[in-house]
């Protein structure tokens, strides 16, 4: 079951056109402490609707099928904003974009989830065949100022914060500012950046990245061969190989945080052993390598015929990858794929990494003793499951 | 006279030896230089210079250690293989020496220090 | 609608490919070994070499793949190759920033073994006078803690050092102030045949961190054959003393090093068994010392080069069979070669370097106070030969032995990087000069590496290394667990 982080509200009342977009943060009527501006008091029940007219909520966020529109307007001055009650999941804490005149809203950060990503920017200079978030050339600088206005509703409890896209460091200046806002106000968040790693290049930009001092930050970066031209045609970018290994070793020259990705795909995966040779004999240094298996939506769709491979496929050369690697002391994961389509040897290697709202496992995964420990599916896209699938019971 | 058989069979083995020879025009003085110096221990090279070849005339060395006989045509081989390889050395060195000097100079010259371009 | 170009649009013409230096050898008919700067090896064809150095490579035909991998070729324009490679022969060259850590303390030439092949002039024990003083020893500390190196170690040597354990007391603890005032950190071995190992020695070690290091050729008659004494008891006292010290310093505080003579080649899995028995983890299937021998032939050097690689060759093999039975235990010099061929990592290990490691890596205080460039150096001294006497802890400091000229011409004249032969040798990343055997061998510090037993004996060792990675893959599993 896939979790439907974006929809759009049924109703809505008191928001002005002078603005075009809010941040609002869920509260429960019942939470104690200050009131932030943009806090809405969160009601899935009439009881908690009476709750939170006697609470003094001025803004409210309705989860429910029913029209109540005549409770309110006598008891809400302020805003209000109702959704379907599929959105049931969202609690307190939780962080949303609102949009005043399409209605339609995303969440932005949920508080009881490991896995929160803050999408910066569509825009990328790659242009994956596989990629997962089909780059769009428009201007939306404004999301980064929605997650500026965010980072204080945030709370400074939360773990680990994802930044993800197209390319982060597509506004490089204003990201790095954003980042430097992280640390100001989350300073105990850890925080991972996907990017492509080629503004790391330039020295200025490298500079500025090691110049947020910022505690806990790794910059996650796909590499997907050893080879120029096999990486750039997979990221459909000339010069791109190039440019982001001299990232790296830049990165790493000035005592920053890396992790290597590379995704499993039919271009990826035969020659995953030799890809990581290289970074062990070339690159020992990384922090991290995650070998991840291919969530196929995007343009891993469009690209299917090409770049489908059943993970039985390629499961040995995979397992001798992950030797190579931990035999050259690299700290090394598998994501995304399940235990019963990898050698034991790379158990151990495997982590539970699917982002919850988009983790799944089929009917088979009952049975299973590994079922605790296992990465289980994607549910976006087009699933695709491997032949090898089974329920592991001995 | 009359022929006298010699008294005792000369039981030492005749030299092995022979002479390879090179066109000087496209063959160059140190890829053979070097190639000799490879030989040190297995045989002697003296090269000449007659009209527009080189002449090398190469000499087994003897030692009471060596097992197995080189005949000549095993030493010249073994001598123009040596040959080849320096040739193809010096071409390898004429393209790299300029990229070589860079990568050194990045290694430890004082552009390593400076952060503001060199990485 | 989303537009892929093809595999074609990535391709650099042939005009924006570069070649980068690599060097090689003929293994074979149509057959080559090739390595590049940093010594990363790879097997190409006589064809495909050729196809290489014309740069007659495309993106998916294997050799550009291949080469682009193992950084032979790179596009015109690119950085990324250039900085690695750089980047990865500082690592590699980096033990340059640590001159000189390791110091030894010949703190006597007393001793009471009198083994043939030793070449320090054996003295009976009644005689002092061939005891370094406390003067020397203060003196030679002042030009240990002169050197750069953060973290130097003190090894002390002899005749038997333990035959004057009470300057080696008031130098472990002057060391200790001294280092502690400076912010160095120092480290103490102890290189003893343990005939005199008592509780008292065995306290002082375990209060001071100190490690002992002895000698062990093997069974008990190829030892005792090796090292004779009074009372031919050798090998008791060294196995007695092994086990000992295991139990009151810990298993990883004594090692064993065995020196090879002719009487050792033909018995190499009983002198790994012997190891093997005592516990030891490990083995240094060291070669044939020249120092113990008359000066031979450059022909019968090359001839013994062979015999001893196939002792070390069966040596190896045993150790493989050994790990593959289920037991941990290593080959120390195999140990050294694969950390350099297949990792970065400098090795703390001075005797294969190239600027050799004669006063960068070591400095050896004679009793007397003549300072010598290395262990092998100062043996040479014993017959008469002082080229690798730098002077005396009297009237030189750190700076003055380690820029004297005899020294800079030792090692500068043997750089394997610009040697003949060396220089284009597919292994020379890995090997290291040593002027002192070339000295002592041939005359010269450089040698004429075709006649030269050690280079003899590093191609055949990395040849066999290379072998076994390439060619079976349960022992490339052990050897690469080696890599420190």
């Amino acid at each position: 079951m896939t979790l439907p982080l974006y929809g759009t509200a049924s109703l809505s009342a008191g928001f002005s056109s002078d603005k075009a977009r809010s941040v609002i943060r869920l509260r429960a009527v019942d939470s104690i402490g200050e009131r932030h501006a943009s806090d809405f008091g969160l009601v899935k029940t009439p009881e908690e609707l009476k709750r939170a007219a006697e609470s003094n909520w001025s803004s409210i966020f309705v989860v429910s099928d029913s029209s109540i529109q005549n409770e309110f307007s006598e008891s809400f001055e302020r805003q209000l904003i109702l959704v379907p009650r599929k959105f049931d999941y969202l609690g307190d804490g939780d962080v949303l974009g609102f949009d005043h005149s399409s209605r339609k809203f995303r969440t932005l950060f949920r508080r009881n989830s490991a896995h929160n990503s803050l999408l910066v920017t569509e825009r990328c200079n790659n242009y994956c065949l596989m990629c997962s978030q089909p780059p769009k050339d428009v201007d939306d600088r404004w999301i980064l100022n929605e997650i500026k206005e965010s980072l204080s509703l945030i709370s400074p409890e939360t773990r680990a914060l994802t930044f993800t896209g197209g390319e982060t460091l597509s506004d490089w200046e204003d990201f790095i500012g954003v980042l430097r806002q992280c640390r100001d106000r989350l300073p105990a968040t850890s925080l991972q950046v996907l990017t492509n790693g080629r503004a790391f290049a330039n020295s200025q930009i490298v500079d500025a990245w090691r110049d947020i001092e910022h505690p806990n930050l790794m910059a996650a970066i796909p590499v997907y061969a050893s080879v120029d031209s096999t990486h750039d045609y997979i990221v459909q970018a000339k010069g791109a190989f190039d440019e982001t290994v001299l990232g790296i070793l830049k990165l790493k020259d000035r005592g920053q945080r890396v992790e290597i990705r590379v995704v499993l795909h039919a271009l990826t995966a035969p020659i995953i052993a030799e890809t990581c040779q290289w970074i062990a004999r070339n690159m020992p240094f990384v922090d991290h390598v995650a070998l991840m298996g291919l969530e196929n939506t995007g343009f891993a769709v469009a690209n299917d015929a090409m770049l489908w491979i059943d993970p039985m496929d390629y499961r040995d050369e995979l397992a001798r990858a992950v030797d190579l690697l931990a035999a050259a002391g690299v700290n090394v994961s598998v994501y995304n794929l399940p235990k019963c389509v990898l050698s034991r040897s790379v158990w151990p290697h495997a982590l539970q990494s699917i982002s919850d709202w988009k983790n799944g496992f089929v009917d088979e995964c009952d049975r299973c003793y590994e079922r605790k420990t296992c990465s289980g599916f994607f549910t976006t896209g087009r699933p695709r499951f491997s032949r090898g699938v089974h329920a592991i019971t001995s | 006279m009359r022929h006298m058989p010699p008294a005792a069979k000369d039981l030492s083995p005749s030299p092995v030896t022979i002479a390879v020879d090179l066109d000087s025009s496209i063959q160059s003085l140190e890829a053979l230089d070097a190639a000799a110096y490879r030989l040190i221990g297995t045989a002697t090279c003296q090269i000449d210079r007659v009209a527009n070849r080189y002449v090398c005339h190469l000499l087994a060395s003897t030692s009471p250690q060596r097992r197995g006989v080189l005949t000549p045509d095993d030493l010249k081989e073994r001598f123009l293989n040596l040959v080849a390889d320096e040739n193809l050395r010096a071409r390898v060195a004429g393209k790299t020496e300029g990229v070589r000097n860079v990568i050194l100079a990045l290694a430890f010259g004082s552009l390593a220090a400076n952060q503001k371009d060199a990485g | 609608m989303a537009r892929f170009l093809a595999p074609e649009a990535f391709s650099a013409a042939t005009e924006a490919i570069s070649l980068l230096p690599f060097n090689f050898e003929r293994t074979g008919t149509q057959q080559y070994l090739v390595a590049n700067m940093v010594g990363d090896f790879i097997r190409l064809t006589e064809d495909e070499i050729n196809k290489l150095i014309d740069l007659r490579a495309t993106p998916g035909d294997g050799l550009y793949e291949k080469a682009y991998s193992a950084h032979l070729i790179t596009g015109s324009n690119q950085q990324a190759q250039r900085q690695l490679l750089a980047l990865r022969l500082r690592s590699r060259m980096s033990f340059l920033q640590q001159a000189t850590p390791l110091h030894i303390f010949v703190v006597t030439l007393r001793c009471e073994h009198s083994c043939p092949y030793c070449q320090v002039s054996r003295q009976s024990t009644d005689r002092s006078r061939f005891d370094m003083s406390e003067e020397t020893a203060m003196r030679a500390l002042d030009i240990a803690f002169a050197s750069p190196a953060s973290r130097i170690k003190i090894e002390f040597q002899g005749g038997e050092p333990l035959l004057n354990f009470s300057l080696i007391n008031t130098i472990v603890s002057t060391a200790k102030v001294r280092s502690a005032s400076l912010g160095k950190k120092v480290d103490f071995v102890i290189a003893s045949n343990l005939a005199l190992l008592d509780d008292v020695v065995l306290d002082f070690c375990k209060s001071n961190d100190i490690l002992l290091s002895t000698s062990l050729d093997g069974p008990a008659d190829l030892h005792n054959k090796n090292r004779p004494r009074p009372g031919a008891n050798s090998h008791e006292l060294a196995t007695t003393g092994i086990r000992r010290a295991r139990e009151v310093l810990g298993p990883d505080r004594i090692g064993a090093l065995m020196t090879t003579t002719e009487a050792s080649l033909d018995r190499v899995d009983e002198i790994i068994d012997e190891y093997l028995q005592l516990g030891l983890d490990g083995i240094f299937l060291r070669p044939l010392s020249p120092f113990g021998f008359a000066i031979k032939t450059k022909q019968f050097q090359k001839y013994d080069a062979k015999k001893w690689l196939s002792f070390y060759e069966r040596g190896l093999r045993r150790v493989l069979e050994i790990n593959r039975q289920g037991t941990p235990f290593r080959e120390f010099y195999a140990a050294l070669i694969l950390t350099r061929m297949l990792s970065d990592r400098p090795i703390g290990y001075v005797d294969l370097r190239s600027p050799a490691g004669i006063g960068l890596g070591a400095l050896v205080y004679n009793y007397d106070g003549s300072v010598f460039a290395s262990d092998e150096g100062r043996m040479l001294a014993e017959t008469g030969d002082n080229a690798f006497r730098l002077g005396n802890v009297d009237r030189d400091t750190y700076e003055s032995l380690v820029l004297s000229d005899k020294l800079i011409d030792a090692i500068s004249s043997s750089l394997t990087q610009c040697a003949p032969e060396c220089s284009t040798c597919v292994y020379e990343s890995h090997c290291g000069a040593d002027p002192v055997y070339h000295h002592a061998t041939q005359g010269d510090a450089l040698g004429i590496k075709p006649l030269s037993a050690f280079c003899a004996r590093q191609k055949g060792i990395m040849g066999l290394l290379l072998d076994i990675l390439e060619n079976s893959p349960e022992d490339a599993a052990i050897l690469r667990r080696w890599v420190s």
